[in-house]
C-alpha cells in the first residue's frame, strides 16, 4: 500500500512540470479570456462586466465574419489537401526499393524547415516577377514544341501496342520499355518539325498575374477563397504532408501482409488494394491525422503574420489573426473582442472535433 | 567581484529605501529600433548624460525592436514602459485612452514649438508630447527620366491637371518599361491629395464622409493616374514603397518624405534626383499634405517626474536639434530654426529638406492620423484605392463601397 503511494507520488513529480505549465498557460489563461470575454478590458482599465456584449460586437464585425469564413474554407480545403496527399505518399514510400532512406528524408524537409522561412520562400516564388510566372511564361513561350512532344509520344505508344498485341505479345498500355522508344521517337519528330520551323518556341509576354492581390474565386457572386489564400493553402499543404505522412507510413506498418496477399491471389489491382485494404485499416490513423489537422489549420497564425501587409487584410485574415489584431495595437485594444473571438473559435473546433467523433467512428471495421 | 555583486544586489533588496532611491536615479528611454538607435544613442550621449550625471541621474536607452506601437503597448500595460519615450502622432489616441501618458501643461514651455506640431499632440486641450522632428510630402523626381523624356521638371507651380500631363507625355515618350508615378494603394500617401479639396477627415459628429464630391475628385484624380500605366502601384514592381519604386530607375515620381533622402543616399548613390512641392488642386488653388511626426512624451507612472522632465527638455532643446538638422537627418520642430544656414545649401538632400519644412505651412495641412479607432479606419480608403489601381473596380463603385464600409466600421 505504502509503495503503490509512493508511486503515485512519483508519477505526480514527474508529471509536476507539465501540470504548471498547463495550469497557468492553459487552464489560467482561459479562464482569463473567458472572464474578459465578458467586461469592457481595453489592457489598461480595470475590468467591467458587461455580458455577452462583447460577443454581439464581434459577431457584427465584418472583419469577424470574414476571418470565420477564410478560417473554415482553409481548415476545410487544407485539411482534405493534405489528408490524401499524405497517404498517397505514405503508400508510395512504404514499397521497398533502393535509396528508401533518402526519399523519406527529402520528403521529410519541408515540415522540419521553420514556418517562417518557408513563407518568405512562397512571398518570393508567388512575387508578380516570381518563378511562379516565369514558369508559366516559360509553358506558354514552349507549349507548342510540349503539344507537339506529346502528341507524338501518345500517337507512338498506341501504335506500337497496336503493334504488340495484334502479333499475340501481351502489352500494356503503359509498358515502360515501349514508352522510352516512343519518347524517343517523339523526340525526334519534335526535333525534326522544329528544325524545319513548322513548330518553335512562341513569343510571349512575360506572364503578369499578381497573387498578393484582392483577387477572389467567388461563387454565385459570394467570395470564397481569395488566391493570397490559395496560395497559403498550397504552402500550408507542402509544409504538413510529410508530418502526416509519417503518422501514415507507421500505420501502414500495422497493416498485416496477409491481407494484401489475399487480395493478390483475388486479383486485386493496387487501386482496390487501395481502397479496399489500406484505407480501412488506416481509419484510426486517418481519424488522428484530420483531428490534427483540423484543429492546426484552424488555429494557422504565423503565415498571415509573415505576409502581413504584402496582401490586402481581409484576403488572409484569419480567427486567430484576429484574435491578435484586436490585441495588439498601439495603446487602448478592443481585447474583450479579441478574448470572445478566441472563445468563439475555440468553440467552433471543439464542435469540429465533436461531430467527427460522433458520426466518423475511429475504430476499424470488423 | 562577483561576490560584491551579489552583496549589493542582496542589499537593495533587503533594503526597500535604497531600491527605491537607485530606481529614482536611472531615467529609461524608449525608442524606435532599427536605423534610428544609432542617432538617439548619439543625441542622448552629447546632449542628455552629460548633463544628467552631474545630477546623479543615469541615463538608459531601450529601443524596441519590431513594431514600435505593439511594443509599447505591451511594456505600458506591464507597466515597464521608459519614462521618456517616443509618441507617435498617428497612433497617439490609442496611448492617450491608457490614461499612461502625462499631459504635459503647465509641465514644459511649448511656446517653441511650432504650432502644428502642438496641435497635432494636443487632445481635449492637453498636451500629450513635443515633436521631435517632422516630415512632410513631397513630389521627388528622377531627373535623368524627364530630361531623356524632353519633359520639364515637376515644379511649384504645378496643378493636379499640369502634373499629370507631365506624367502621361513622359509615360508615352519613355515607353512600356518606364512609369509616370509610384501610387501607394494607401491613405498614407493620397490623403494629401483628399485634404487639397478642402475635405475633412472627421465632421462635427465625427464621421466621416467619402461620398462628397471633394473626396470623390481627388479619388478619380489619383486612381485615374493608373490608366494606360502611367502610375503604378509599388508592388507591381515588386517594391515595397515609393523609394525603392525610384530606386528601380523605371518611375519618374514617388509621393514621398524627407525620409527617401539617406535611402537614395545609400541605395542609389547615382540616381539624380530633385524635390517639388506636392501639386495644388485645380479648383482651390491650394495642396494638401500630411503631417507625420512623433514626439518625446512621459510616462505617467514614472518614479522621479523632474528628472523625466529635463530629459525630454534636452532631448528636444535648441542645440540637440540643430545638430540633428545639420547631419541632415530630421527637421525640426523648433520655429526658431526656420531660418537656418542648411536649409539654404544647393545639394539635392538640402533642397528635400527646405521643401519639406515648407510643406508643413503651405495650404490644407493635417497631422497625419486614423482618429480615435485607429488604424483601421483607413482600410475601407486603402482597399478601395487598391480594388481601382488594380483595375478591379470602377472608381464610383469602390467609393460607394468604401462608404458602406466606412459607415459600418464607425457604427462599431
Amino acid at each position: 500500500m505504502f509503495r503503490r503511494g509512493q508511486e503515485t507520488a512519483t508519477a505526480y513529480l514527474f508529471l509536476l512540470p507539465f501540470l504548471v505549465t498547463s495550469a497557468v498557460f492553459f487552464f489560467y489563461a482561459f479562464g482569463r479570456a473567458v472572464y474578459y470575454s465578458f467586461t469592457d478590458f481595453n489592457l489598461f482599465n480595470t475590468p467591467q462586466f458587461i455580458g455577452p456584449q462583447p460577443y454581439a460586437q464581434v459577431l457584427a464585425d465584418p472583419s469577424f465574419r470574414r476571418a470565420l469564413a477564410n478560417s473554415l474554407v482553409f481548415a476545410v480545403v487544407t485539411t482534405t489537401l493534405q489528408t490524401v496527399f499524405a497517404l498517397l505518399m505514405a503508400v508510395a514510400l512504404n514499397n521497398r526499393i533502393r535509396g528508401m532512406a533518402f526519399f523519406r528524408s527529402a520528403w521529410y524537409m519541408p515540415s522540419i524547415t521553420s514556418s517562417v522561412v518557408i513563407t518568405l520562400i512562397f512571398l518570393w516564388l508567388f512575387q508578380r516577377r516570381g518563378v511562379a510566372n516565369y514558369l508559366i511564361a516559360q509553358l506558354q513561350a514552349y507549349g507548342p514544341l510540349l503539344l507537339t512532344f506529346l502528341t507524338g509520344l501518345v500517337l507512338a505508344q498506341v501504335l506500337q501496342v497496336w503493334l504488340e498485341r495484334r502479333a499475340g505479345r501481351p502489352a500494356g498500355w503503359f509498358d515502360p520499355a515501349l514508352a522510352v522508344v516512343s519518347a524517343l521517337g517523339a523526340g525526334a519528330v519534335t526535333a525534326a518539325l522544329a528544325f524545319l520551323g513548322v513548330v518553335g518556341v512562341r513569343e510571349v509576354l512575360p506572364f503578369d498575374y499578381q497573387y498578393f492581390a484582392d483577387k477572389w474565386v467567388t461563387v454565385g457572386g459570394v467570395q470564397v477563397l481569395s488566391i493570397p489564400l490559395l496560395v497559403v493553402i498550397i504552402q500550408n499543404t507542402f509544409t504538413t504532408v510529410p508530418t502526416l505522412m509519417l503518422f501514415f507510413l507507421a500505420g501502414l506498418q500495422n497493416i498485416p501482409g496477409a491481407l494484401y496477399e489475399a487480395a493478390d491471389i483475388d486479383g486485386a489491382t493496387p487501386w482496390q488494394k487501395l481502397v479496399h485494404v489500406t484505407v480501412p485499416n488506416l481509419r484510426p490513423v486517418t481519424f488522428y491525422v484530420i483531428t490534427v489537422g483540423l484543429i492546426g489549420t484552424m488555429q494557422m497564425f504565423d503565415q498571415v503574420a509573415v505576409i502581413g501587409s504584402a496582401a490586402p487584410r481581409d484576403t488572409l485574415i484569419t480567427l486567430a489573426y484576429y484574435v491578435y489584431a484586436n490585441t495588439f495595437r498601439a495603446g487602448a485594444a478592443p481585447v474583450n473582442m479579441a478574448a470572445a473571438g478566441a472563445i468563439i473559435l475555440a468553440l467552433i473546433i471543439l464542435a469540429m472535433v465533436f461531430v467527427q467523433r460522433r458520426f466518423f467512428p475511429s475504430e476499424v471495421r470488423p | 567581484m562577483k561576490r560584491v555583486l551579489f552583496l549589493s544586489l542582496g542589499l537593495a533588496l533587503l533594503t526597500p529605501f535604497a531600491a527605491a532611491q537607485t530606481a529614482t536615479r536611472t531615467i529609461k528611454i524608449n525608442g524606435y529600433g532599427g536605423t534610428d538607435q544609432a542617432l538617439v544613442n548619439d543625441l542622448i550621449n552629447r546632449f542628455v548624460r552629460p548633463v544628467m550625471a552631474r545630477e546623479g541621474v543615469t541615463v538608459t536607452y531601450q529601443p524596441l525592436q519590431g513594431d514600435y506601437n505593439q511594443a509599447l503597448t505591451t511594456l505600458l500595460a506591464a507597466g515597464n514602459a521608459g519614462d521618456v519615450m517616443y509618441l507617435p502622432a498617428e497612433t497617439l489616441d490609442g496611448f492617450v485612452a491608457t490614461g499612461k501618458i502625462l499631459p504635459l501643461n503647465g509641465v514644459v514651455n511649448t511656446s517653441p514649438f511650432i504650432r502644428s506640431l502642438n496641435t497635432a499632440f494636443t487632445r481635449n486641450g492637453r498636451l500629450y508630447a513635443i515633436a521631435k522632428d517632422f516630415n512632410t510630402l513631397t513630389l521627388v523626381y528622377n531627373r535623368d527620366l524627364f530630361d531623356e523624356a524632353k519633359v520639364a521638371y515637376p515644379n511649384n507651380n504645378d496643378t493636379w491637371s499640369s502634373l499629370a500631363t507631365k506624367l502621361r507625355t513622359l509615360k508615352q515618350r519613355l515607353g512600356n518599361e518606364y512609369y509616370g508615378i509610384c501610387l501607394a494603394p494607401n491613405w498614407d500617401r493620397f490623403g494629401a491629395f483628399a485634404y487639397a479639396t478642402g475635405w475633412q477627415q472627421f465632421d462635427s459628429r465625427g464621421r466621416t464622409n467619402l461620398a462628397d464630391p471633394r473626396f470623390a475628385e481627388a479619388f478619380t484624380w489619383y486612381t485615374g493616374l493608373a490608366r494606360d500605366k502611367v502610375g503604378v502601384t509599388p508592388s507591381e514592381l515588386s517594391a515595397g514603397w515609393g523609394g525603392d519604386c525610384l530606386k528601380t530607375g523605371r518611375v519618374a515620381v514617388a509621393i514621398e518624405g524627407g525620409w527617401i533622402v539617406n535611402f537614395l543616399r545609400d541605395n542609389a548613390p547615382n540616381l539624380k534626383y530633385g524635390t517639388a512641392l506636392l501639386p495644388k488642386n485645380d479648383k482651390t488653388g491650394k495642396r494638401g499634405n500630411f503631417l507625420y511626426t512623433v514626439g518625446w512624451a512621459i510616462n505617467a507612472n514614472t518614479k522621479n517626474r523632474a528628472a523625466a522632465v529635463k530629459v525630454l527638455n534636452l532631448l528636444t532643446s535648441a542645440p540637440a536639434q540643430q545638430y540633428v538638422l545639420e547631419q541632415g537627418l530630421a527637421i525640426p520642430s523648433r520655429s526658431a530654426l526656420q531660418n537656418n544656414a542648411y536649409f539654404k545649401k544647393t545639394d539635392p538632400g538640402a533642397q528635400n529638406a527646405r521643401l519639406v519644412f515648407a510643406g508643413a505651412d503651405d495650404g490644407n495641412v493635417r497631422a497625419f492620423t486614423f482618429g480615435p479607432q485607429g488604424p483601421d479606419w483607413a482600410k475601407p480608403i486603402n482597399e478601395a484605392l487598391a480594388s481601382v489601381l488594380s483595375g478591379q473596380r470602377s472608381a464610383a463603385d469602390a467609393l460607394k463601397k468604401a462608404q458602406a464600409d466606412m459607415t459600418t466600421f464607425q457604427r462599431r
